[in-house]
């Protein structure tokens, strides 16, 4: 266990390293820079070179990438070229509305998918079986954006019930309108991702059902789905969290999209932006803060799976 | 710099739109007066705009975006301008220029005070305008190239002197040039602030929410809002979603497309406000086959300006390099008129057959001038590829690399008709006799004579074909009914909101 441990942390370090230099050297090829964007168009060139050597874009990439990753190693993710500000500081501050929203578009989309799905597999067969996994399908092709367009049509313009777009300006302050706030962004992504994790338990479920252990308790008597749900759901669990492991990323990309459109100030939408102003030491922090939270998923699902499953730990 | 122009293209609202533009452009008085009831001096202003500023330092930072909402409300110069670009005095109490237009005198408005508490001197005006003429890094230090001294001979006095004449200087002073900081203050001008205007900076949530609240200390007369929060919401229909569900009290920018949701609500009034956008179609006059003027004329002759217009939902032609709103502004219709078989002639006359062409364009400006300029190209045979861009990219492959053929830009900035007769800029436009006249009109201190040598440098641009200019932009501002004394024009470039009220509901 702590050998399997040990190797599967350092390939998440390696991991990190790669991402890291895969980052760094990616958005040195984007055109444009910071510099331009602050000296403005009626800025001579020698203003902006002059801009752009006290930025420090003139020096060797090698030395940029270590200042960088020396600073992220000693934990801290550098300052914002065009603010001045602290990387981590707003990291931090954008966290608490991305963070409750990607919480509660899983818990939303675990309530959808998990009693949804087992449904929908012991009705396999019947008319609203059929009618639950034709909609999950459906449900699950909506690109996120149209969803939550839909949503904030009927909601928050139409019926007025929630806010089409923003976060209170005190932030968890009032933690009922911060709350309310989420409500729709986090039903936008929980049913789309909702409607997908569906169709995975949906099949793990019917599988299941072909399972020895689950036909031999039906045969000492309990009826097929009820062998099925007291022996045969507890197994389709562990498969649920790998799973709800490759959703993290599915949910940090649906932020991102969804955060543009309900105005959120969250972490996905200030990775747009600062893409768009060309905040290089930003982005890389953020998309290594984004990166590394999926890689570390991964490694905690392993675990989880190595630790309860005991097939996998005698192959190791 | 230039304003973000995302246009959906909504097409079965344009005729509608058209007919309630139509009806509410021109209206001539600058401000709206809808509200009723007495002000509420404890009001809580909600202000929707689209582009939020990079960060807040005015004085190394460019951008329409930070001088919008800082400059009158947070930062002030001694002198600054009202919505239609005339100059007012503001820190100063008056001013005096010499008859060779080389010294200017101001007198300070007595009482002036920093957020800080400590009293404004002609002593922090000098050491402002100081840094500002040795400063390469500070914004306007350009501008200042012709200044030779300032002085504050007492408190309320201050000096300043040209080398020439300069008919642009004082409007100059109307920009981020022209504010007054507090000699050594060392507040981190990024995040913080130390103006002396009728509102302080109380908070900066990027991304999101820039609030200001009321200076009670303030030399003038204080704001009637307490606080002032600007919500920034860059997608155009979030913007209008947020106005319907009632959280904002005044959207600025809206999409003329979404206006008439806006409008049937029943919670807005729109105004429709004059600007000094230019959205120029830029030639690389340097660039063949660009650099045929025939080729540029037939261009021109191609676009249906005013069906332009109604694709686009607002605005007004403008067939020249100054719009209504600068000094030198003269109707030159006649230099460009809609004649797409005089196109083909001159192409043909040129040489051109299947000629293609590609225009580079930031990629917030939207779809729609581009599809209509691709199907006006398409009548008389040229092909045009549209490439759009970021805009950084778009700085530095057109801006600086001048790497383009055509190119598409909002120039929102008032009187820049100097990148006409600039042969650098990256219109790479040089006529020697532009540049003279150019000269000659800013050496010029009698203000209508120099308009006039401007008017004629700018039909001479115009007749060379050294851009297209699609149309002068008009701004569209949904105002609650609550609110009253809005600005209405120009407010892209500055939102002054000393005289604004909101009642109680």
């Amino acid at each position: 266990m702590i050998r399997y441990t040990l190797t599967r942390g350092v390939l998440l370090i390696a991991g990190l390293l790669v991402s890291s230099v895969l980052i760094f050297l990616t958005l040195r090829v984007f055109p444009g820079d910071v510099a331009q964007l602050i000296a403005g168009t009626q800025a001579s060139p020698a203003t902006v070179e002059a801009l752009r050597e006290a930025l420090g874009f003139n020096r060797p990439l090698v030395v940029q990438y270590g200042e960088w990753i020396g600073g992220v190693l000693s934990g801290d993710l550098g300052t914002s070229q065009l603010s001045g500000a602290s990387v981590g500081a707003e990291l931090a501050e954008k966290a608490q509305v991305t963070v409750p929203l990607g919480l509660m578009a899983l818990v939303i989309a675990m309530l959808i998918a998990v009693p949804l799905g087992i449904l929908s597999a012991l009705w396999r067969g019947r008319a609203s079986g059929t009618a639950l996994s034709v909609t999950a399908q459906a449900l699950a092709a909506v690109p996120v954006i149209w969803a939550g367009m839909m949503l904030i049509v009927v909601f928050a313009v139409w019926l007025g019930w929630l806010p089409a777009q923003g976060f209170p300006r005190g932030g968890w302050d009032h933690p009922w309108q911060a709350f309310r706030a989420l409500i729709l962004p986090a039903l936008t992504i929980g049913i789309v991702e909702g409607a997908m994790l569906l169709r995975f338990v949906r099949s793990a479920t019917l599988q299941a059902r072909g399972q020895d252990f689950v036909r031999t308790a039906a045969a000492k008597g309990l009826s097929r789905n009820r062998a099925l749900v007291q022996h045969g759901i507890p197994a389709v669990g562990l498969s649920i969290v790998t799973v709800l492991g490759l959703q993290v990323a599915g949910i940090i990309v649906g932020s991102v999209v969804i955060e543009q459109l309900f105005t959120l100030p969250g972490i996905g939408r200030m990775l747009v932006a600062d893409v768009g102003t060309r905040d290089l030491i930003k982005v890389q922090s953020e998309l290594l803060v984004l990166t590394g939270l999926v890689l570390v998923v991964g490694f905690v699902v392993d675990l989880i799976h190595h630790f309860v499953d005991p097939r996998q730990r005698e192959a190791a | 710099m230039f304003r973000r122009n995302r246009r959906l293209a909504v097409i079965s609202a344009l005729a509608a739109t058209a007919v309630i533009l139509s009806a509410c452009a021109g209206s001539p008085e600058p401000v709206v007066e809808t509200s009723k009831g007495e002000p509420d001096l404890n009001a809580t202003l909600s202000v929707g705009l689209v582009l939020e500023p990079s960060n807040l330092d005015i004085r190394h930072t460019s951008g329409a975006a930070i001088e919008q909402i800082l400059i009158d409300n947070v930062y002030e110069g001694l002198v600054t301008r009202s919505q239609d670009n005339t100059i007012e005095p503001r820190l100063a109490s008056d001013y005096e220029v010499s008859d060779d237009g080389l010294t200017y005198t101001f007198t300070l408005n007595p009482d002036l005070t920093f957020h800080s508490g400590t009293a404004l001197t002609s002593a922090d005006v000098a050491a402002s305008y100081e840094a500002v003429r040795t400063d390469a890094t500070l914004q306007g230090n350009a501008e200042f190239a012709s200044v030779a001294s300032i002085a504050a001979p007492d408190a309320a006095t201050v000096v300043i002197t040209l080398t020439e004449p300069n008919q642009n200087f004082l409007f100059t002073l109307t920009g981020p040039a022209g504010l007054v900081f507090q000699t050594g203050d060392t507040t981190d001008l990024q995040t913080a602030e130390n103006g002396t205007g009728p509102f302080t900076l109380e908070n900066w949530s990027k991304g999101s929410t820039i609030t200001f609240a009321r200076y009670d200390d303030y030399w003038g007369e204080p704001a009637k809002v307490a606080e002032v929060v600007f919500e920034y919401i860059p997608d155009f229909t979030a913007g209008v979603n947020a106005a319907l569900d009632g959280s904002l009290d005044v959207l600025t920018a809206v999409d003329p497309n979404l206006a008439p949701q806006l409008e049937d609500s029943g919670d807005f009034v729109l105004t429709t406000g004059r600007t000094t956008d230019k959205a120029t179609l830029a030639f690389n006059n340097a660039k063949a086959p660009l650099d045929d003027a025939r080729v540029r004329e037939a261009l021109r002759l191609a676009i249906d300006h005013e069906g332009l217009i109604e694709a686009v939902g607002a605005g007004e032609t403008l067939y020249g390099p100054i719009p209504e709103l600068d000094p030198g502004y003269e109707d030159l219709a006649d230099v460009a008129p809609y004649d797409p078989e005089r196109a083909k002639e001159l192409l043909a006359e040129a040489g051109q057959k299947d000629l293609e062409l590609t225009l580079t364009i930031p990629s917030f400006y939207g779809t729609t001038v581009p599809q209509v300029l691709v199907s006006d190209f398409a009548k008389v045979g040229v092909t045009l590829e549209v490439d759009a861009v970021e805009f950084p990219t778009w700085l530095e492959d057109v801006y600086t690399n001048k790497d383009y053929e055509l190119s598409f830009v909002l120039h929102v900035e008032p009187r820049d008709f100097g990148n006409f007769a600039n042969p650098d800029y990256y219109f790479s436009y040089d006529n020697p006799e532009v540049q003279s006249l150019y000269a000659e009109a800013l050496a010029e201190t009698d203000e209508e004579a120099s308009a006039e040598l401007l008017a004629k440098a700018a039909r001479l641009v115009s007749e060379d074909h050294a851009a297209d200019w699609l149309y002068n932009g008009a701004t569209i501002t949904a105002v609650s009914p609550l609110v009253a004394g809005f600005p209405e024009d120009s407010i892209n470039s500055r939102i002054n909101l000393a005289g604004v009220t909101k009642t109680a509901e």
